[in-house]
């Protein structure tokens, strides 16, 4: 993720691949936004990776402590993803006028 | 002196509650639309690596021309439609819906969208199997075997 973020904005054109759900029906999915979020975190360009989506940093943040870290089991209450894709999918659904 | 048409059966008054004829499932519309999602996906990130100050605009044009293109068609089969082997037709007729009702049903389906996705699900418990965009555009999305396509895109 962190290597995608760093090299996909230097290759030509950069490649990028827009949200099936929101071509379809032009409602954001959860994950809307992360790709940008996460390539301008890795830039350093904080505002516009927490206006894309906040879960992007949060994700940079976790990678990085992980490779830091290495811790050798990780364990995460069950609860922690459905409620981070909820509030991710609340914050593009706001971002895009649909909240 | 009517024009010749299509080679469907026409619509039959329903006896009793159930539906008028077969229906498209759930799990092949489903399926249809992720791979029409991943298609338009695709391509709308092809033309926004051309273009990048246009991103969603040329998105949205690219969907409304795809969409209206092939719903509208004769067939009434978008690609991922006809790999699942479903089409719409228009629910009295049973031809095609034509261009404009196309169009209709992709305005529909933001309609259908805005809350939480509720008028796709709504299928789910419709007699006819219609989302709000099928009732928009007065059509039903129905499988292949019952209501063969002559060609595609027709």
């Amino acid at each position: 993720m962190l290597a995608a973020g760093l090299t996909l904005p230097a290759l030509p054109g950069h490649p990028s691949f827009h949200c099936p759900l929101r071509a379809l029906t032009g409602l954001p999915c959860p994950l809307c936004g992360l790709s940008t979020s996460v390539e301008e975190t890795v830039h350093f360009h904080l505002g516009d990776a927490l206006a894309a989506n906040p879960l992007g940093v949060l994700l940079v943040l976790v990678a990085v402590a992980l490779l830091v870290l290495r811790p050798a089991r990780l364990a995460l209450p069950r609860a922690v993803v459905p409620t981070v894709l909820a509030a991710s999918w609340l914050f593009e659904l706001h971002r895009f006028s649909f909240l | 002196m009517t024009e010749p048409s299509y080679q469907q059966p026409a619509y039959q008054p329903p006896a009793g509650t159930g539906p008028s004829g077969p229906r498209a499932s759930f799990g092949r519309r489903l399926v249809a639309a992720i791979i029409d999602g991943i298609l338009l996906g695709v391509v709308g990130g092809i033309f926004y690596a051309i273009s990048r100050p246009l991103g969603y605009a040329v998105q949205l044009l690219i969907t409304i021309a795809y969409l209206t293109y092939l719903e509208g068609s004769p067939s009434g089969q978008t690609v991922g439609k006809k790999a699942m082997g479903i089409r719409v037709i228009d629910f009295r007729t049973g031809g095609s819906i034509g261009y404009g009702r196309a169009f209709v049903r992709w305005i529909g389906r933001y309609v259908s969208a805005i809350p939480c996705l509720l008028g796709y699900l709504w299928m789910l418990w419709d007699k006819e199997k219609q989302t709000w965009h099928d009732k928009f555009a007065n059509d039903v999305v129905v499988p292949e075997s019952a209501y063969p396509v002559e060609s595609w895109p027709g």
